[in-house]
């Protein structure tokens, strides 16, 4: 397909992107109505308290499920977890330093990116390891002590086997707060494309765009791979 | 039955100086010679001294509401009259009698007349029990849970006073409960659930000192933070485990269904500046419990005050704010700091 003319590449399939979005939508409403939920003398988006917290429940089973529906995704159908997500040694041993020397050097000379993204490697070192500690740590911490915060008379064992209440919304809280400080940071990654909006476009239409030469060198990597 | 003549003799003599003999009646100690003893007067018909003498109507004598006694009695076989609350209690009679309750429950129904206790003295749970005598709780759970989410833990951690009738002073009490002690082995058993932990139990544990000394080991009738701390944080007190209610100082007795009840910001929204009067309740011999105050803020600690406390949007730390707030300012680096360096680069992309 990256064959075409266009020098297109095909890199989110359409349920990837689906997901995206709408997981993208569920941890927005979920920091607010959190917000909400926290500080609910200053903060007021959702009309009354009891409508955050219901919205927060709601979002969070939704956002629980889709992860769940992520994983197995990748694991079971696509086959790709590790491959996308877990950064190779190689990336270890050159890929992060050569992205991050790229970001916070090279970018501002106007160098290119080290990093090609095709449909078996489109994360770039830093971007991996990025993802590796939202997907696998944050999300799923987040999702569980949100479930035990919902059901804690019935789990209240669990509860008391973390250290109870108390330590289990601070653990809620703070991982929210860094899932948040993900977010930023995420969200500014992405602007740094050719143009500010060239990652957005492929997370929603599917299709990235490059350049002539690049494309060749993708094709052959994506030989390979 | 010496005693019990020698008693009366006494009783006579005194009377005989101050009232007509048809009013001389026993005494309370004559009374209750006979009624503590469960093998004379039968399993219903009990009083323990221990229970009744600290109520505030041990101070009326058994006679004052039960004023048809005779000195025939028992023997006579006739039954005794029962003074009503109305006698004494008028103004909460009728206030009650306004409610829409009064109709399915009598003052009797909530209240026995040998073991009341003001609402500072009784545990949330004691004031819950005699209205689950009537309303099931599996029940309740399936009724409010219609429109209050987590119902079954609210109905465990709130008296039903404080949202069905207009109860007042509504502050934090901290009870002690414990693992059940494993009926064979005597040792706490894990599996199951915490349960208000009883006199008894906390004797035992605080080796024959006051109670109190558990938590406020300094004995100073007052619990500080640093106190309360070390007790949630001392590992020979993992079988005990603070558990927090919303308990009402001024109870009023117009139950019945309160529309700003519905609201959860009655509880929930006020921020953390309505909600840091606490109390721990250490439970006495005679069944009532005593109150220590805790430090004003305790239950807002991060971690350790009450660790099983939490009330969302009302008893938030303000140190995890400033974590979180400095975890939300950490992810605002690679923005704000990579995005001024590559503005004012901008040029080298082109
Ligand atoms: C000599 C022992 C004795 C003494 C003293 C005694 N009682 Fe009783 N009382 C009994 C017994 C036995 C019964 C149970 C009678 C029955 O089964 O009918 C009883 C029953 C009662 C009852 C329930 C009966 C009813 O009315 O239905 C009341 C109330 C009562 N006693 C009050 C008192 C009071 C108040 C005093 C002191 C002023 C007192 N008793 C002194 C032995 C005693
Ligand atoms: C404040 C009023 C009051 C005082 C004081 C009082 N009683 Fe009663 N007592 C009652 C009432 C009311 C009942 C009826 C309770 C019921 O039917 O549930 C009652 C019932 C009883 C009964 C029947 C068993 C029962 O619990 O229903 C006994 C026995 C009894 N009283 C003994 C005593 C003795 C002995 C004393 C003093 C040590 C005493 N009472 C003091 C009000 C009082
Ligand atoms: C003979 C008068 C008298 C009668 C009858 C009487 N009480 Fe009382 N009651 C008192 C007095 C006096 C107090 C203590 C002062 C106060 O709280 O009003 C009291 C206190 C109480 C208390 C609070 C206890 C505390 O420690 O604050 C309760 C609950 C109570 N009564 C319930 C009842 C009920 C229920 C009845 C009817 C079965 C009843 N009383 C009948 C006189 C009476
Ligand atoms: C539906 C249950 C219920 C009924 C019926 C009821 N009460 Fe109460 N009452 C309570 C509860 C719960 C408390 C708070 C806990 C406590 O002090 O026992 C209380 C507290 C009290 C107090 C102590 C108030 C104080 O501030 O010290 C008195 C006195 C009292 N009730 C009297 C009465 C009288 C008199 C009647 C009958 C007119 C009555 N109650 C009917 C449930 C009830
Ligand atoms: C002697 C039995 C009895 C006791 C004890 C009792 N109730 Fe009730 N209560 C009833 C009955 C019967 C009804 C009417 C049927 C229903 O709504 O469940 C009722 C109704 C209610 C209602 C609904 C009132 C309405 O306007 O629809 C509330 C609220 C309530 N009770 C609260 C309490 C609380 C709180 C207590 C304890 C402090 C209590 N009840 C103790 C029998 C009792
Ligand atoms: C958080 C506040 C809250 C608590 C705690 C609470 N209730 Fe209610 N309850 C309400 C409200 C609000 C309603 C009216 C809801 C409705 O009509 O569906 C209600 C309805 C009821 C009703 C009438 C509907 C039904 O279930 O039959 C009864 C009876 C009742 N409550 C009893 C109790 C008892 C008993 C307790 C204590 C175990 C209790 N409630 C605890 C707020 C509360
Ligand atoms: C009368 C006071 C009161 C009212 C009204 C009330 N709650 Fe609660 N809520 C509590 C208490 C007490 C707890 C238990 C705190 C604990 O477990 O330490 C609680 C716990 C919760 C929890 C679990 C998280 C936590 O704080 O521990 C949620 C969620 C919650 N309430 C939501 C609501 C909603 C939604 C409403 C309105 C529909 C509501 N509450 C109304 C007192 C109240
Ligand atoms: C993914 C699944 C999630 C679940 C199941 C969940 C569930 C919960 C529950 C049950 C509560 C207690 C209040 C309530 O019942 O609504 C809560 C509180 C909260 N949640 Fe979540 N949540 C999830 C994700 C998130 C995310 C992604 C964020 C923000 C990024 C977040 C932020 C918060 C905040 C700030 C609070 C307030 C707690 C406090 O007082 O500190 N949650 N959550």
């Amino acid at each position: 397909m990256t064959t075409h003319s266009s020098k297109r590449v095909y890199l989110q399939p359409t349920p990837v992107r689906i997901w995206h979005w709408l997981n993208a939508l569920g941890i927005v409403t979920l920091g607010l109505s959190g917000a909400q939920i926290r500080f609910p003398e200053y903060i007021n988006l959702f009309g009354s308290y009891k409508a955050a917290i219901e919205l927060h429940n709601t979002a969070g089973i939704l956002v629980a499920l889709s992860f769940t529906f992520w994983f197995f995704y990748y694991t079971c159908i696509a086959r790709k977890m590790t491959q996308l997500y877990v950064p190779s040694s190689d990336d270890l041993r050159h890929g992060l330093l050569r992205q991050s020397v790229y970001y916070f050097f090279n970018y501002f000379r106007g160098k290119p990116s080290p990093h090609h993204p095709t449909p078996d490697n489109k994360f770039n070192p830093l971007q991996k390891s990025a993802y590796l500690a939202i997907m696998f740590v944050l999300m799923p911490l987040v999702s569980l002590s949100g479930i035990l915060l919902m059901n804690i008379a019935p789990l209240r064992e669990i509860v008391l086997l973390i250290g109870g209440l108390k330590i289990l919304v601070g653990i809620h809280f703070l991982l929210s707060c860094a899932m948040f400080a993900f977010l930023f940071t995420h969200l500014y990654l992405a602007t740094l494309g050719k143009t500010p909006l060239a990652y957005f476009k492929p997370m929603w239409n599917g299709w990235e765009e490059i350049d002539e030469h690049e494309s060749e060198t993708t094709l052959e990597s994506g030989h390979h791979g | 039955m010496g005693r019990k003549i020698g008693f009366l003799s006494l009783g006579l003599a005194a009377l005989w100086l101050a009232a007509p003999v048809e009013t001389a009646a026993m005494d309370d100690e004559s009374c209750v010679s006979c009624h503590a003893d469960a093998g004379m007067v039968g399993d219903a018909y009990v009083i323990d001294p221990l229970r009744y003498d600290t109520t505030a109507h041990a101070g009326l004598g058994c006679v004052a509401c039960h004023e048809s006694v005779t000195w025939d009695h028992p023997d006579d076989g006739q039954p005794l009259s029962r003074a009503g609350c109305l006698d004494c209690h008028q103004d909460i009679y009728e206030e009650y009698a306004q409610s829409g309750h009064a109709q399915y429950a009598d003052c009797g129904d909530c209240h026995n007349p040998h073991l009341v206790r003001g609402p500072t003295t009784i545990s949330g749970h004691d004031m819950n029990r005699n209205c689950a005598v009537c309303h099931e709780t599996s029940g309740l759970v399936r009724s409010h849970g219609s429109w209050l989410p987590q119902a079954a833990l609210h109905l465990e951690m709130l008296p039903c006073i404080s949202c069905h009738s207009g109860s007042e002073n509504i502050v934090i009490s901290l009870y002690l409960t414990r693992r059940p002690l494993h009926p064979d082995s005597g040792a706490p058993a894990r599996g199951l659930p915490f349960e208000l932990a009883g006199y008894e139990d906390l004797k035992l544990l605080s080796e024959q000192e006051k109670i109190s000394s558990l938590i406020d080991t300094d004995g100073d009738g007052f619990i500080s933070l640093a106190e309360l701390r070390s007790f949630n944080r001392n590992r020979d007190n993992r079988n005990l485990r603070l558990k927090g209610m919303l308990t009402p100082e001024i109870v009023t007795h117009d139950f019945g269904i309160l529309a700003n009840r519905w609201d959860c910001t009655f509880c929930h929204a006020s921020g953390p500046g309505a909600m840091q009067t606490s109390f721990v309740a250490f439970p006495r011999q005679d069944g009532s419990f005593e109150r220590l105050a805790v430090e004003k803020g305790a239950v807002l600690d991060v971690l350790y005050g009450t660790p099983d406390f939490y009330i969302v949007g009302a008893t938030r730390s303000a140190t995890l704010n400033y974590i979180g707030l400095a975890i939300l300012a950490a992810g605002l680096i690679m923005p704000v700091g990579h995005g001024t360096l590559r503005f004012l680069t901008r040029k080298n992309r082109r």
